[in-house]
């Protein structure tokens, strides 16, 4: 017997690999206020599919990345109960790149409904 | 499972073992980050709630240590740092040319001449540091004043971790350490005072005094010297300018040993590129295995 759920998981995080993305620039381009990860991990637990899609865990590394890209910028604020916590803004190659972003998933959305209804 | 946010974090070090240290080090500091907020959170709505009960709803969402490993894993793996370069056999004058495309010669070339700034701050800075808070001891005021700066130490740390990756493409902590939150300043002072890394730190500052001025030293004499050399012709036929002088006759260099004049500087200055982009590594090293915590 073949292992579905396997393969079923790797496809769920591959999917999340290039959405994730996408999906925490828009977050933060609506944001007026800089956000750090809990925040923004809360924002996406109310608004997603009752089946969480990804661990809010994986955000973290991918919003580390996109700072990496200059598409985020972020620093560092001492909190009152725990660690310092780091704060997240988009930048102005964050909106231009979203932008982009946005146009190649609505055309991708298109291409695979398209195939999809046959 | 997990009883407290530490046997997590210890669980996603295991999980992460064998991987670069600094990488682990965000990992930590991410995780931790949103655990202790998440709990904290947890708290306000039902204060009465255990530790274990909340933490074990907060990972089910976080994920486990293994899933969170491999997603760390699986971006860095997609995001290599700007200054590595695929690397093609070539002939050896080529490779020793090419020199002058590596950004990594060109970055640690300007990362020996900053070097020399940094670390005199850092000598300055340890020096005053530890000088003042030990001598203010006596009063209770010291104490407080040694905790800050070796907060400051740390925040050093992190910031000469930023150059050290900018210039010389060594991947270094993009996080600031942090370990002693919800602690008394009496106790995080302790700790700090306890932990090996504070004082590899400090060493680091030193050392960075002496390296700095070697680094400098050699850059601006190989730098003149290869100069001198090129010029040599532009001064002799140009300014009417002699650069040989024997008790106190001058001596004027035959126009045939220009071009050997102007190859040397070249090829000495090449070979000091060379050898600077070596330094640039080793120190890269060296600065990763003093300011990383493994």
């Amino acid at each position: 017997m073949v292992d579905t759920s396997f393969a079923t998981k790797k496809f769920q995080k591959e999917m999340n690999a290039g959405t994730s993305s996408l999906v925490l620039l828009n977050v933060l381009s609506r944001s007026k206020e800089p956000m750090y990860g809990y925040q923004i991990a809360k924002l996406l637990e109310e608004n997603g599919p009752d089946l969480p899609l990804m661990k809010q865990g994986t955000l973290y590394p991918v919003l580390r990345s996109l700072e990496e890209n200059g598409l985020l910028s972020s620093m560092v604020e001492p909190s009152v109960s725990g660690p310092p916590r780091r704060y997240y803004t988009i930048t102005e190659e964050g909106r231009e790149a979203m932008k982009e972003w946005l146009e190649i998933w609505k055309q991708t959305k298109k291409f695979v409904d398209t195939i999809l209804k046959g | 499972m997990f009883n407290t946010i530490e046997e997590y974090l210890e669980a996603l070090k295991n999980e992460m073992q064998g991987g670069d240290s600094a990488l682990l080090q965000d990992a930590l500091a991410d995780a931790r980050e949103h655990l202790s907020t998440a709990l904290a959170v947890a708290r306000e709505k039902n204060a009465e709630l255990k530790e274990s009960d909340a933490l074990k709803i907060i990972i089910d969402e976080y994920g486990t240590p293994e899933e969170t490993a491999s997603a760390y894993k699986e971006v860095e793996r997609r995001t290599s740092p700007s200054l590595k370069q695929a690397v093609k056999p070539q002939s050896w004058i080529i490779r020793f040319f090419g020199v002058y495309a590596d950004a990594r010669a060109w970055g640690a070339l300007l990362y020996m001449l900053i070097a020399f700034i940094t670390g005199i701050f850092y000598f300055t800075w340890a020096v005053t540091g530890i000088s003042v808070s030990l001598s203010l001891v006596i009063f209770i005021f010291g104490l407080p004043l040694a905790l800050l700066f070796l907060l400051s130490v740390r925040g050093l740390a992190l910031v000469e971790g930023r150059l050290v990756e900018a210039l010389l493409g060594i991947r270094m902590p993009r996080r600031p350490l942090f370990s002693h939150q919800g602690m008394k300043w009496f106790d995080r002072l302790k700790a700090l005072l306890t932990d090996k890394a504070t004082w590899l730190m400090l060493v680091y500052m030193f050392v960075q005094f002496v390296l700095g001025i070697v680094y400098f030293v050699l850059v601006v004499v190989v730098l003149s010297i290869s100069l001198s050399f090129i010029a040599i012709p532009f001064l002799q036929e140009y300014v009417h300018q002699s650069v040989v002088e024997m008790n106190g006759v001058p001596y004027v260099l035959p126009m045939w040993i220009y071009p050997l004049l102007v190859l040397t500087g070249v090829l000495l200055w090449t070979t000091f590129m060379n050898i600077a982009r070596g330094i640039g590594q080793l120190h890269g090293r060296f600065a990763k295995w003093m300011l990383v915590t493994e």
